[in-house]
């Protein structure tokens, strides 16, 4: 079949029938002298499966004057005028209109445009090279020149470059020799004329050397003001953002520039291209990405000060009658779409036992009882799905569950809120009144982002009781608000991404006057002293590196504009919420939660070079998360109830290895709390949760009954299960570990957790005993409890034969439960 | 040699067999019910050590008669299983006359050992009613509550008890909950740390679509605020939204358990005022304290200086920072956050003066008033926020004081300004009285450390008397004691107190400080004096001292006093 699959496809690649053609870019304008662009030519098949054909197409112009075809698709403006550019393939044409200005006028020099941008395309200022953390052999280039003026300060001057402070280190040595330019360090090295430790770059007959040369001989100028004054780079898009492409073969991709004053310039051939997967997929300097093992990748795209990516799919035989999906709400178009294009069949609709179970577990956190399930799977009721969907998102349990859920992600424990029980508890009170009242979201995050006073959202200030260092706390709130992770920018320029130390402690600004006094939080004024000088005190925050005094400033180096004796928080929690990427983080971290993986997964790592999976799908979440006014439940509800979320778990021929893409349901491992609840659901035991502390009387002990997930300070309640099922420690942002262990083994083998509820007088097992349930009865009660679906006849037969060859039929029953309740399809949501 | 060991193994053995118990006073843990209605006869059962020698209970309270009944060892449970001594259980019988005052009483037993430490009784005006024999730990094994008002005596005996009360309640209706502990928890007044925290949780048993039993949570309270130094019982106020029968859980914080573990679960219909706690003692800087337009002649009384002056004038701070003369008070709300405001004074010669906030309404940690004095440029000369640096990593700390002594060098206008420490909170509540007065020299807090004196003939008890020199006062302090059995005396002393390490930058620390002595009283019985059947109740008199005539008694304190055994 596989072999009928590809023969189908390779006569499909030889008879072009049917094909479409589209050229990109479809509009050019060039400007300047030397400027070019580089197009590209896909052929759509009648099923829509993209092919590029760039290289084996023919390309033409209708004027030979106006322009030069260099290579393949790439034009090179010659003179001033308008014409068409052809390509033609397989009989079939395509063109694009090209406008030419300004051919004649070289544009005026600037060093972060000409210079930064050599050194980026040619890897020097990457995070490995001289663009890390202290720069490598002793020069030190800003991570994709971002910052020329430093780079051009240490090219031209010399001198090494020191973290913890601004001052020069050793003798200034420059790179650059104005006497005798090719005997410069910043030629012979990178051409391999001296030892160079990046080994050899360019030759020196490159354009890039020979453009280093001309610059050198000038003078070695940083550029004129009128360079200055050039418009900058605001962002690099690359097209496609989303290339698919058969195993071997090739895509190309374009780059695009957008400058600040609105024009736009070809840049696939001034930039660096990297693949984050070279196993899935390689790429050339020129942008030409070749598929090597079916999956997905990023390429990343680097250009002075800039980072883009795009989405590579590496595919495998296309799907013939490719069937029709059903889009059942927002979610649907971007998932189903991009499974198309990658040739992924999505799987069959859940039925409704899958389906309950699932979304039972995925909005509360709790098994459906045994007659619930019978009664949804004997309904009739067409809209029985959103009717329980409904239910569920109206149920305590709900609000049980999220408490718990954002417990985690707002880290409700004693020591993070203030070394006392009492405060963390009051702060887990205010996340739960959120969750019940199904507060906006956007008010909980500026509430706990501003919190001053002593209410329980200002809990949060204070682990161990103390303000924490304004860097932490501005970096957690990032974190857990925004989806980023700014951590490596405290020391120096984050090396893989656009943050740098200053944006950094610009961000920790704003909580630098965070003051605790007494027990009340609140943000030092800036105009007055307050006692200060009675003890040589000083509220201000310094730049570990510069020593200046740093002033509050947003991610995109804006001031805001704050009142000295305001609260500075106020104003960045108003620029958060409204700020794209809050809705983005939040929706992103919800989807998480129902999927196992974030579209950006980690669901709080949002960097370019970890670009989401479905970023319209991304968009489409967070617009609608903005326009519903950051309402939780109706984004969960808009989740759950899509056909996305509502597939199969069984895979089909072509979704089988596919793990990111939901073309079908993933199983995922339960949480530690809520997989200790199923256990106590199901065999009717419920756990005890004693605190730790072992001191006669002040040893405490959750209400019988108590839930896991309703512990209030789960760190107080030692419990072997939740350790080893990866119950995280809140005592930093939690990081969930569900990986299995030989410990979760052997717990199920001799632990209290399994072994003892077995036995217990009153267990579900001892209530079906007492009251002469049949073997068949009990075997199927468990099954609809413990896996929310019938026991099949196969398994019923099976269950029936080994326990008729134990002689006590009792000790058989427990060992069944145990079975089922260690086996891995009730350990997992599926 | 070996028989000379085994002669001297039995002599040890033998005396060990023979010897009494130690002679030490009674030291009941806890009392249950702690509430009775007056009037009414009633029974408490007191648990605690040492109990086997009592022979009577003992109350400042005439009219309270207390008949000790049976003494028992109590049985072995989860919280006297590690417990070194034995626990027992001395049944009290506690009768009132119907027009006593209701309120707390404190109750003491008595053996030839000496007098305990007291457990609070309340007399209440109403019926006490106990909690029903067995668990009450489910909907179906509730208390059901007939009406309101209704006060029941319970206890969380064990860890993870819980005890359910249901409450049929009208769309609507508003009951207010109160749970008030017979030990309170670390923290509150009379905190101890075996206390008991008790909570409330509200349930409707609405079931849910998982669970048909499911009780839903509706409201829940530990305590209306938690602060170190307030009680930490539950004050709950609910308006119910519909009509139905609700549940209402009574349990201790954490999930703690213990026979000490009484409480007193009050259903009172319409919104209740929380129970107020009052100290009788003068407070020189709590911000509840008044702050009257008598304020420098209680001070000057305090000083043991003739109270003859003038009532301190009042007037409205504003934005716009009016003019004041000294003394005076400034009242006003900071009703906007963010909101500042100010009045001006005018000094034409040096002054000390001293600055005293006070919060009629919210207090700290609610509002938190910080009072800036600015001369004339702007500049602050003072604030009532006391600043220091830590002692081990040396970070700056500050804290918010309800009074500050500022010497003013300079004359001329200065402005006081007053604003909450926060700059987004504010409200009605945020009401604040300054008072900016010249200083007075009095002596401010008295604190005396006896709670009890049980003597040996022979023997001595050492009670240490603390006293704060404010505002400069120089005078001496005077303490007496009155009221001493035959046999006893008092005679003042001398003490050893251990230097302390400097704190590293204390900054102006004696402008929110006062100077701190300490002055001892030994109580001495002699050998030939006769042990004491009942306690005596001894009163501790502290009065200043000011050109050479005694002042007025500024602080006082009774205490029971026994001579008890042999040296």
């Amino acid at each position: 079949m596989r072999l009928l699959s590809l023969a189908l496809f390779l006569a499909g690649i030889a008879n072009p029938a049917g094909v479409t053609l589209k050229i990109a870019p479809e509009s050019v304008h060039l400007r300047g002298a030397g400027a070019s662009q580089q197009f590209l030519l896909l052929a759509v098949d009648a099923d829509g499966v993209e092919r590029d054909v760039t290289a084996e197409a023919e390309w033409s112009l209708s004027s030979g004057k106006l322009a030069s075809v260099q290579e393949a698709g790439r034009i090179s403006a010659i003179a001033d005028g308008t014409a068409r550019v052809v390509a033609t393939f397989a009989g079939a044409s395509a063109s694009a209109t090209l406008r030419v200005e300004d051919a004649g006028k070289d544009p005026p020099f600037h060093f972060a445009h000409e210079i930064s941008g050599i050194l980026t395309k040619q890897g020097c200022n990457g995070a490995a090279c001289h663009g890390g953390v202290k720069g490598r052999g002793g020069l030190k280039l800003s991570a994709n020149g971002l910052y020329p003026q430093d780079d051009y300060e240490w090219i031209t001057k010399g001198g090494t470059f020191q973290v913890l402070t601004s001052e020069v280190k050793g003798d200034r040595v420059p790179r650059v020799n104005l006497e005798e330019p090719e005997k410069s360090l910043l030629l012979t090295k990178p051409a391999m004329i001296e030892p160079h430790g990046g080994g050899k770059r360019f030759d020196k007959d490159s354009a890039d050397y020979q453009a280093i040369l001309a610059w050198i001989r000038a003078g070695a100028p940083y550029g004129s003001e009128e360079a200055a004054q050039r418009p900058e780079i605001v962002r690099l898009e690359a097209y496609p953002s989303l290339a698919v492409m058969p195993l071997n073969g090739k895509h190309r991709l374009l780059v695009t520039a957008h400058f600040s004053d609105g024009t736009a310039a070809d840049y696939t051939h001034k930039v660096l291209f990297a693949s984050n997967s070279r196993d899935i997929a390689t790429v050339t300097a020129d942008g030409v990405v070749t598929g090597k093992m079916l999956g997905e990748t990023a390429i990343l795209i680097r250009a002075a000060g800039h980072v883009a990516s795009a989405a590579v799919g590496v595919i495998g035989p296309p799907v013939r009658n490719y069937p029709e999906v059903p889009r059942w709400n927002l979610v649907d178009e971007p998932v189903f779409s991009k499974l198309r294009r990658f040739q992924l069949v999505p799987s069959d609709v859940s039925d409704d036992y899958e389906f309950l179970r699932r979304v039972c577990l995925d909005l509360t956190g709790t098994l459906p009882p045994p007659e619930r399930v019978r009664q949804f799977a004997a309904s009739t009721d067409p809209h029985k799905r959103e009717k329980v969907v409904d239910a569920l998102l109206a149920s305590p349990e709900f609000v049980d569950y999220w408490t718990f859920r954002f417990s985690d992600i707002f880290r409700v424990a004693i020591f993070a809120n203030g070394l006392t029980p009492k405060w963390s508890q009051k702060y887990w009170e205010w996340i739960r009144e959120n969750v019940e009242t199904n507060r906006p979201y956007n008010e909980v995050a500026r509430e706990r982002l501003s919190a001053q006073g002593y209410g329980a959202a200002s809990r949060h200030f204070l682990p161990y009781n103390q303000i924490g260092p304004p860097q932490d706390v501005m970096a957690e709130e990032v974190r857990v608000f925004m989806g980023r992770r700014m951590d490596c920018a405290q020391c120096h320029n984050h090396p893989y991404e656009n943050w740098s130390q200053d944006q950094f402690w610009g961000m920790a600004a704003f909580f630098s006057r965070l003051f605790k006094v007494g027990p009340v939080v609140i943000d030092h004024p800036v105009n007055m002293d307050w006692s200060s000088k009675d003890v040589d005190g000083k509220i201000e925050l310094v730049h570990p590196r510069t020593k200046a005094i740093v002033q509050p400033a947003v991610l995109d180096s804006a001031s805001l504009d704050l009142r000295a004796d305001a609260n500075p928080r106020a104003a960045l929690a108003d620029w958060v919420v409204g700020h794209p990427y809050f809705a983005e983080a939040a929706v992103n971290r919800i989807w998480g939660y129902f999927f196992g993986r974030g579209i950006v997964d980690p669901v709080d790592d949002f960097r370019s070079t970890n670009p989401p999976t479905h970023p319209d799908l991304l968009a489409a979440l967070a617009e609608d998360f903005r326009a519903k006014g950051h309402d939780l439940r109706h984004l969960m509800k808009t989740i759950v109830l899509s056909r996305t979320y509502q597939l199969s778990n069984r895979p089909n021929e072509t979704n089988r290895v596919d793990r990111v893409n939901y073309a079908r349901s993933m199983p995922r491992a339960l949480d530690a709390e809520v997989l200790l609840d199923a256990v106590a659901a199901v065999t009717g035991v419920p756990e005890v949760f004693a605190t730790a502390v072992t001191d006669g009387s002040a040893v405490g002990q959750a209400p019988r009954g108590t839930r896991a997930i309703n512990l209030k300070d789960p760190d107080m309640y030692y419990s072997r299960f939740l350790e080893l099922y990866g119950r995280p420690n809140r005592g930093a942002i939690p990081e969930r570990d569900t990986k299995p262990n030989l410990g979760q083994a052997l717990h199920m083998l001799a632990g209290s957790g399994y072994v003892e509820r077995l036995g217990a007088k009153d267990s579900r097992l001892a209530h079906l005993l007492a009251r002469g349930a049949a073997d068949r009865a009990i075997f199927e009660e468990f099954y609809y409890a413990a896996l929310g679906r019938p026991a099949e006849e196969a398994e019923l037969q099976g269950l029936e034969q080994a326990l008729a060859a134990r002689q006590d039929r009792e000790a058989g029953l427990r060992e069944f439960v145990w079975a089922l309740i260690s086996s891995r399809e009730f350990a997992e949501n599926h | 040699m070996k028989l000379f060991r085994f002669v001297a193994g039995a002599t040890v053995l033998a005396s060990l067999l023979a010897s009494e118990p130690p002679s030490v006073p009674p030291s009941p843990a806890s009392m249950h019910p702690f509430a009775g209605m007056r009037g009414e006869p009633f029974e408490v059962v007191i648990r605690g050590t040492d109990l086997g020698a009592v022979r009577s209970a003992f109350s400042e309270e005439s009219r309270l008669r207390l008949t000790v009944g049976a003494i028992e060892p109590e049985p072995p449970n989860e919280a006297n299983a590690k417990s070194k001594k034995p626990f027992e259980l001395l049944r009290l019988r506690v009768e009132s006359p119907s027009g006593l005052e209701p309120g707390q009483y404190d109750i003491r037993l008595v053996s030839p050992h000496g007098v305990s430490n007291a457990l609070p009784l309340h007399i209440m005006e109403f019926p006490v009613l106990a909690e029903p024999a067995g668990s009450h730990d489910s909907e179906e094994t509730a208390v059901r509550v007939e009406s309101a008002p209704a006060l029941y005596a319970g206890r969380i005996e064990r860890r993870g008890e819980v005890d359910f009360y249901e409450v049929q309640a009208k769309q609507g209706q508003t009951l207010t909950f109160q749970v008030l502990s017979g030990l309170p928890a670390p923290g509150s007044p009379g905190g101890n740390a075996r206390g008991f925290d008790p909570a409330v949780t509200i349930f409707e048993p609405s079931g849910s679509w998982f669970d048909p039993g499911h009780m839903r949570r509706v409201a829940f309270s530990d305590e209306p605020l938690w602060v170190i130094g307030r009680a930490t019982d539950t004050h709950l106020v609910h308006t119910f939204a519909k009509d139905g029968r609700y549940l209402v859980r009574v349990e201790a914080f954490s999930g703690q358990g213990s026979p000490d573990y009484s409480y007193q679960f009050r259903i009172l219909p319409g919104e209740a005022p929380a129970p107020a706690s009052h100290n009788p003692d003068w407070q020189e800087r709590s911000y509840t304290r008044p702050l009257s337009a008598n304020r420098l002649n209680e001070l000057a009384e305090r000083g043991g200086i003739k109270p003859d002056k003038k009532s301190i004038e009042t007037y409205r701070a504003s934005a716009d920072g009016p003019e004041f003369r000294l003394p005076g008070t400034l009242l006003g709300t900071i009703a906007e956050p963010g909101e500042m405001q100010r009045a001006r004074f005018q000094i034409d010669t040096p002054q000390d003066i001293a600055i005293e906030v006070e919060t009629p309404a919210d207090d700290p940690p609610l509002f938190n008033p910080v009072v800036r004095l600015l001369n004339a440029s702007g500049e602050e000369v003072a604030s009532n926020l006391m600043a220091g640096r830590g002692a081990c990593s040396g970070a700056l700390n500050k804290s918010l004081q309800a009074k500050t002594v500022v010497p003013l060098r300079d004359t001329g206008e200065y402005t006081v300004e007053i604003r909450d420490a926060t700059s987004d909170l504010a409200g009605p509540g945020f009401q604040y009285k300054v008072q900016v007065r010249p200083q007075v020299p009095h002596v401010g807090d008295v604190g005396i450390t006896a709670d009890r004196l049980n003597l040996k003939p022979g023997g001595a008890e050492t009670v240490r008397v603390n006293f704060d020199r404010e505002e400069d006062y120089r005078g001496a302090v005077a303490v007496l004691v009155e009221g001493l059995p035959p046999g006893v005396q008092a005679l003042a002393g001398a003490d050893f107190e251990p230097d302390k390490d400097p704190p590293m930058h204390a900054g102006k620390r004696e402008r929110y400080t006062p100077r701190r002595e300490r002055s001892v009283v030994v109580f001495t019985a002699s050998d030939d004096a006769r042990p004491t059947p009942e306690p005596h109740l001894a009163r501790i008199v502290v009065r200043p001292v000011a050109g050479g005539k005694p002042g007025p008694v500024i602080a006082s304190k009774t205490i029971p006093v026994m001579v008890v055994g042999h040296p």
